[in-house]
């Protein structure tokens, strides 16, 4: 049986139509075509299709779509405005947080719910935050050094030391083209999560 | 040679140089920022799995239920009159010379194996793929999947090489014959039966090595397969166009190597197959092809539709190319004052229903001057899908063997297991053992270490030399004087982040001013595939010689401009200025300008490499670990490494190799295992069973670099992806042992061999 939903996704209205088994993370890659959430398992064990339901880590793969409906669902496409990344995605870059990269999506998602929670986490509270998303490359190591410079990043400013943090300086723009409105799903990006 | 300790845990002051202002002439060693950074954190980076073509339909596999039974009919007819599916394949519907697949690998030799069993045939494990489908969607395949009908007649299987070398066991490869009994060691005396390959090697004597030692020490060590436990499973789309031409877009390591299996599976020249390396989510040695692309390739000639397959979790386990396990038992005569004159190993690898394992076995030897050293080493085979690679292939579980006895040794001699090391090991040219295993015991305060209630130390070193391969690069300078890399490598560490890096040292600019872009098959330069730790040698040494060629046009335009000879001319910061005379300078955009008008046209610089040896290196690992002695829990209170890198060119990727190698290889140890029940089925096939490390199973880790060049490799760089992994088992079997003076031989140590072992120490 398929029914007509309205998922909200990084603030932007999603109309699809989905059967009652249809799992939230394929509503996302399949019918809104934002593909950033990854699956890795399908059994809620790798944290790699993790996605924020009103501002909470889910892993999407155990969520029905239609359950998702009228709530906040915030995705890696959401997470940046415009060209300015968030915080923790600007960390991982330059903390070497990531290498092949498909737990990148997931592992942002829940440090920034950490973040949210826990302003100035120790380095045992971002490892217990984390522990639901599997990486097999990094050894997590440069994972918990990102949220902590992170963590740092936010509260600088948050003390009124406010920087546009661009993303130019290091990057390499022909090879990764600036974050910019989500091309698949032809919205531009909101401004949850941040 | 230069040994530099990483500042943890604050890896930010690396960074600090990430947003500096870099000075044209130093871009190695400088821990820039990946290059595909920031496509990653913003969820841009495609991955296979994440493409959609107008079309597309989902293919799903028929799995054998048992792990031993023949086929004796397949009926697909209710499978092909399901409404949306639009084909079907078995080993009946395919051509003969379509029957097989191949796979080729970095350290394995070229596998053949048959895509599908036919009637009469055998399906030899768990998993075994017996039919695939592909329909408008994935519930509907599955579904049609589901309405194939099998008929088996179910054998008795085998899962352990121990009871599968015995006469009477199941015969597993039919052709397979026995090999000739040993004169010596565990299984002498009987011919060994279910043998898929042979390693055998002797270098003096070591009978008379025995005789003249003062102590033997033998021992049996087990290790379990593993799985490399990538996060993104293995996928492809394909799509074949009504001309024949075959597009493959692939989560793969080597999209070369795809395309050579794909047209050696499917009999089709390799000009009609154009791969499409996508973004990899880890492969660790087992994304070489030829588990999902060639069957994707066979749906999608049939249905004249693209197709796309995703492996499922439990697929990988029950049907993918995990590492082999082994049987392997030591024997070493040492001297009393620890000289090791003689080794012996025997080995059973267990390589499943395929091959490729023993010939890892002579790693048994280790990094030490052994005279007289001898092997037997076999594959045997089991009820188990084929072995594949799995980072530094064979390594992990012969250097266990060879290291935790090494440690057991200087335990019974009462010599400090370092020095042990220290007195035995090789020395020469291009080779830094003591050096850095030196540097890891500084790094741990090996020397002043002291240990609590059921804490222990664990040391262990391992080897390995990487591979290298043909590669090509073109180098070109644009008219903003910027330099673009185009070749054909597949970046699963961070390496096109290097080779921008050795692109820019080479033309005096920043590493931020070099883009990088991969070509598919058809329009890349060829290049070889990932894996083996080829890339930054081989690679490196391709783009270091196209952004040499380019930089020689530069310094002829510039030459021209400048009117002095090019031997007078400097390149750096951007431009290219006469010696001593910093007015006389032209910009390279200048020069890049001017190349379009110049008689030789834009600036192209070519660089190809074949193949050059490359000196070996180690990774030395320290580990503390603290044992619940009611639990038998293990908890990691240290863990530090170091490895000879030759030259680092980005610091923070090398440190990333580093510990990502030593955790997988420590968590064999601590935790990893399949495991197969007696009927043959897998028992672990999920990520809740196979427990691979969360964060928080690690302490921070602590590294350091030493930094031995290689004559042959681009500013001295070794291969470093895989050496990382090899001492892990052995490290924290030696901490173990340390703290509850049990060895414990049989890798993973889960809490409840360790608590036996407590036990057994206690009564
Ligand atoms: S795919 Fe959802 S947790 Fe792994
Ligand atoms: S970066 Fe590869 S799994 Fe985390």
């Amino acid at each position: 049986m398929r029914t007509l939903i309205e998922l909200t996704v990084n603030g932007q209205p999603y109309p699809i139509d989905v059967e009652g088994r249809t799992r939230l993370l394929d509503a996302l890659r399949e019918k809104c075509f934002l593909t950033g959430a990854k699956e890795g398992c399908s059994t809620g064990d790798c944290g790699a299709c993790t996605v924020l339901l009103d501002g909470q880590p889910v892993t999407s793969c155990l969520v029905l779509a239609s359950s998702a409906a009228g709530k906040e669902i915030t995705t890696i496409e959401g997470v940046s405005a415009g060209e300015v990344l968030h915080p923790v995605q600007q960390a991982f870059m330059s903390a070497g947080g990531l290498q092949c990269g498909i737990c990148t999506p997931g592992m942002i998602l829940t440090s920034i719910a950490l973040l949210n929670e826990n302003r100035n986490p120790t380095r045992d509270q971002i490892r217990f935050g984390l522990q639901g998303n599997l990486c097999r490359c990094t050894g997590y190591g440069k994972i918990v050094d990102a949220v902590e410079v992170a963590a740092k990043d936010m509260a600088t400013r948050e003390n009124g030391h406010h920087m546009e943090v661009k993303t130019e300086p290091d990057t390499n723009p022909a090879m990764a083209g600036p974050a910019q409105a989500d091309a698949t799903g032809g919205q531009a990006p909101g401004e949850k999560g941040r | 040679m230069t040994a530099t300790e990483s500042a943890k845990p604050t890896t930010a002051q690396t960074n600090g140089q990430t947003n500096g202002q870099s000075n044209g002439t130093h871009q190695i060693g400088r821990s820039v920022t990946r290059i595909d950074a920031l496509e990653k954190v913003t969820g841009r980076a495609q991955y296979a799995a994440d493409l959609f073509l107008p079309g597309m339909c989902y293919g799903v596999f028929k799995r054998s239920p048992h792990a031993h039974a023949r086929i004796v009919s397949i009926d697909t007819s209710e499978a092909e009159k399901m409404p949306g599916v639009v084909a079907v394949i078995t080993a009946m519907t395919l051509s003969k010379d379509m029957a097989s697949v191949v796979e080729e690998e970095m350290h394995a030799t070229r596998k053949v194996v048959s895509l599908f069993p036919n009637i009469g045939e055998k399906v030899k494990y768990e998993g075994a793929k017996v039919a695939a489908v592909a329909a408008v969607s994935r519930e509907i395949a599955f579904e049609a999947s589901e309405r194939i009908k099998v008929e088996y007649e179910v054998l008795p299987p085998v899962t352990d090489v121990r009871e599968a070398i015995k006469e009477g066991a199941s015969q597993i490869n039919e052709d397979s014959q026995p090999a000739d009994a040993l004169p010596d060691g565990p299984f002498a005396g009987h011919p060994i039966y279910n043998v898929a390959g042979q390693n055998h090697r002797a270098e003096g004597d070591v009978e008379a090595g025995f005789k003249a030692a003062d102590r033997i020490f033998e021992d049996t060590y087990v290790i379990p397969r593993a799985h490399q436990t990538y996060i993104e499973p293995q996928t492809t789309v394909a799509d074949c166009a009504p001309d024949g031409k075959v597009n493959v877009w692939t989560s793969t390591q080597g999209h070369f190597a795809t395309r050579s299996n794909l047209a050696n599976s499917l009999r089709i020249p390799a000009s009609r197959i154009n791969v499409h390396g996508m973004t990899i989510g880890g492969g660790f040695g087992a994304k070489f092809g030829g588990i999902v692309d060639t069957y994707c390739v066979l749906l999608a000639m049939k249905a004249h539709r693209p197709v796309k397959i995703v492996y499922t979790r439990a697929e990988e386990f029950l049907d993918a190319r995990p590492a082999p396990g082994a049987v392997i038992t030591v024997k070493t005569g040492v001297k009393n004052d620890g000289t090791i004159v003689a080794r012996q190993a025997w080995a059973l690898w267990d390589t499943g229903s395929g091959s490729g394992g023993c010939y890892a076995t002579s790693r048994v030897k280790g990094v030490y001057k052994i005279e007289h050293f001898k092997l037997d080493a076999y594959d045997v085979n089991t009820n188990k899908p084929a072995p594949g690679a799995y980072r530094a292939p064979g390594a992990p579980q012969a250097t266990f063997a060879g290291e935790a006895q090494i440690n057991r040794i200087a335990h019974e001699l009462r010599i400090d297991p370092v020095e042990l090391r220290l007195r035995n090991m090789r020395e020469g040219e291009q080779i830094a053992f003591k050096e850095t295993l030196s540097a890891v015991a500084e790094r741990a305060g090996w020397a002043q270490r002291t240990k609590g209630a059921h804490e222990g130390w664990g040391v262990a070193v391992g080897e390995w030399t990487n591979g290298a391969g043909p590669a090509g690069a073109l180098v070109s300078v644009h008219e903003d004087g910027k330099a673009r890399v185009f070749y054909g490598l597949m970046d699963i560490t961070g390496t096109d982040t290097a080779m921008a890096q050795i692109a820019a040292e080479v033309l005096g600019i920043k590493y931020e001013d070099v883009t990088v872009s991969r070509g598919d098959t058809d329009s890349a330069p060829f290049g070889t595939a990932s894996g083996g730790s080829v890339v930054t040698f081989s690679y490196g040494n391709a783009v270091k010689r196209a952004a040499e060629d380019a930089r020689d046009r530069i310094l002829e335009l510039a030459a021209e401009h400048l009117e002095a000879s090019v031997e007078d001319l400097e390149v750096s910061d951007g431009k290219v200025t006469v010696k001593g005379n910093p007015e006389a300078s032209v910009t390279l955009a200048q020069l890049g300008q001017m190349s379009l008008r110049s008689r030789n046209g834009p600036i192209v610089g070519r660089g190809s490499f074949s193949s050059e040896p490359s000196a070996t290196t180690i990774a030395a690992q320290i580990a503390r670990v603290k044992l619940d002695p009611e639990t038998g829990q293990l908890r990691l209170l240290g863990a530090y490494g170091s490895l000879d890198v030759g030259k680092s060119i980005n610091p923070m990727a090398c440190e990333g190799q580093m510990e990502g190698g030593l955790v997988q290889g420590f968590s064999w140890g601590m935790m990893e295992q399949m495991q197969w029940r007696e009927d043959g089925r897998n028992w672990n096939p999920g990520l809740l069973d196979y427990r691979v490390p969360t964060s928080l199973d690690f302490p921070d880790l602590e590294t350091v670099m030493v930094e031995q060049p290689t004559k042959n490799g681009p500013f001295g760089v070794k291969g470093i992806g895989e050496p990382p992994i090899a001492p892990g088992i052995a490290v924290i079997s030696s901490a173990i042992a340390d703290a509850t003076g049990v060895w414990i031989n049989e890798a993973p140590f889960t809490p409840e061999r360790v608590l036996a072992a407590i036990k057994s120490k206690a009564s």
